[in-house]
């Protein structure tokens, strides 16, 4: 059952195809395990269909359709860049769709780098905005990472375990969104490891004096 | 700004000019290049959406002539997917608009494309004649869309229209509206909440 869902803002702005790359496959991957985003999502993407229906309208140019009809019969040979995750092995339906396609493999063959005692980072291959990262973390039960705050917005979303901060427990589904005003200290709390999807838009700031000394480490 | 004109203004002023088809009629014809192959209901289709998603293509940032290859290419997706069109889950206008807005997407995106989980949302098997029902109550959801959008003040009207048809993130907004980033924020959220409000007094 998941508690924590996506924002209404970012799931108007994934609708209307107004959030980078890093952040659509973000909400993507969340809508590949909540229902419940799933028909959010569908309605937002109405008021694009009624925009559309409604818009004004700019004259074609002369025998603009007749240059379309010549194309209908011509053999559809669209470059499909998509890999067929069916065909994949080995299974990795646990893992939300487009995590599939981008990776083509299961988490635990990745190859992670410790960052800090008890947290491990794998940096996606996805073309990122400026200031903008998108990572699989992965935590260790029993240790607590630095207390951080953020000076622009994080996303995160729990794929395998679950955590929990001052704001409350996450579990396999849940997303949590996280702007400026909030310090949290998030913590696997289970025997196995937390695996999250998180997207942030701006670096973190770490709090303390453990986190002075972990923050160049980190490279957050 | 758009938004302000869109609904039920744009058709008044041209007199003389066929009404503008209805969301039922257009999601039948969308049905029917599915189904059959239609190309008479496609050119309907065409001489109905071409001229709207034009204007679309150069809202966001085409010019003229890239934004008629974009409508091309729509609508040359248009034909070759229309038969995962299931008229039960979406009016014509919502499937067709997200086939523009991938297209966009793939347009200013240099590298492979990821799935967006609504593409094959709205996709499944060809409706059966027991589903005119969920067909019609699609068509009164965006009726009730429609009005909620007409009803939306100015400035919720404004940061919906950027999104959508400039696909301008919160942070682009901000800057161009001048606007402390919360505000978009909750411009965005406000905006949407009447939308799913009114569906649910609906529903």
């Amino acid at each position: 059952m998941i508690n924590h869902h996506i924002s209404d803002e970012t799931l108007v702005s994934y609708a209307a195809g107004a959030l980078s790359e890093a952040s659509a496959l973000f909400v993507a991957s969340h809508l590949h395990m909540c229902e419940r985003c799933e028909e959010r999502a569908a309605k937002a993407t109405m008021i694009g269909g009624c925009l559309l229906e409604n818009a004004p309208e700019t004259a074609l140019s002369e025998g603009s359709f007749d240059r379309l009809e010549a194309l209908l019969d011509l053999p559809d040979e669209t470059n499909d860049t998509r890999i067929d995750v069916r065909s994949a092995s080995p299974d990795l339906s646990h893992m939300p769709e487009p995590l599939q396609l981008l990776l083509g493999k299961d988490y635990d063959q990745l190859p992670w780098k410790s960052v800090a005692p008890g947290v491990r980072q794998f940096p996606l291959p996805v073309e990122c905005e400026h200031g903008e990262k998108i990572r699989l973390l992965k935590l260790s039960p029993g240790f607590v990472t630095p207390m951080h705050s953020h000076h622009g917005h994080e996303m995160t979303l729990v794929l395998q375990g679950s955590f929990s901060d001052e704001s409350g427990r996450y579990k396999i589904g849940d997303v949590q969104e996280a702007d400026g005003e909030v310090d949290h200290q998030p913590i696997a709390d289970t025997e196995e490891d937390c695996i999250c999807l998180v997207v942030t838009d701006a670096p973190l700031q770490f709090r303390g004096l453990m986190g002075k000394v972990l923050q160049p480490v980190l490279g957050f | 700004m758009w938004v302000g004109t869109v609904l039920g203004q744009t058709h008044s002023s041209e007199a003389g000019k066929a009404p503008p088809l209805t969301t039922d009629h257009l999601s039948g014809l969308l049905s029917s290049v599915g189904s059959e192959k239609s190309r008479s209901a496609y050119r309907t289709l065409f001489d109905h959406f071409g001229p709207r998603l034009k204007s679309f293509y150069i809202r966001s940032g085409s010019d003229e002539v890239l934004a008629e290859e974009l409508v091309q290419e729509t609508f040359l997706q248009i034909w070759r997917k229309a038969h995962l069109y299931d008229a039960a889950k979406a009016a014509a206008s919502t499937w067709i608009f997200t086939v523009a807005r991938n297209i966009r997407i793939d347009k200013t995106r240099n590298q492979n494309r990821l799935v967006l989980k609504d593409e094959t949302f709205f996709e499944t098997a060809m409706v059966d004649d027991g589903d005119q029902d969920r067909v019609t109550y699609q068509t009164e959801l965006m009726g009730v869309v429609r009005e909620a959008i007409a009803e939306l003040p100015p400035n919720q009207a404004e940061v919906i229209s950027l999104s959508f048809f400039e696909d301008a993130t919160h942070a682009d907004i901000a800057q161009r509206l001048q606007l402390p980033l919360g505000t978009v924020k909750s411009r965005l959220r406000l905006a949407f909440g009447r939308l799913r409000s009114k569906l649910s007094e609906f529903e």
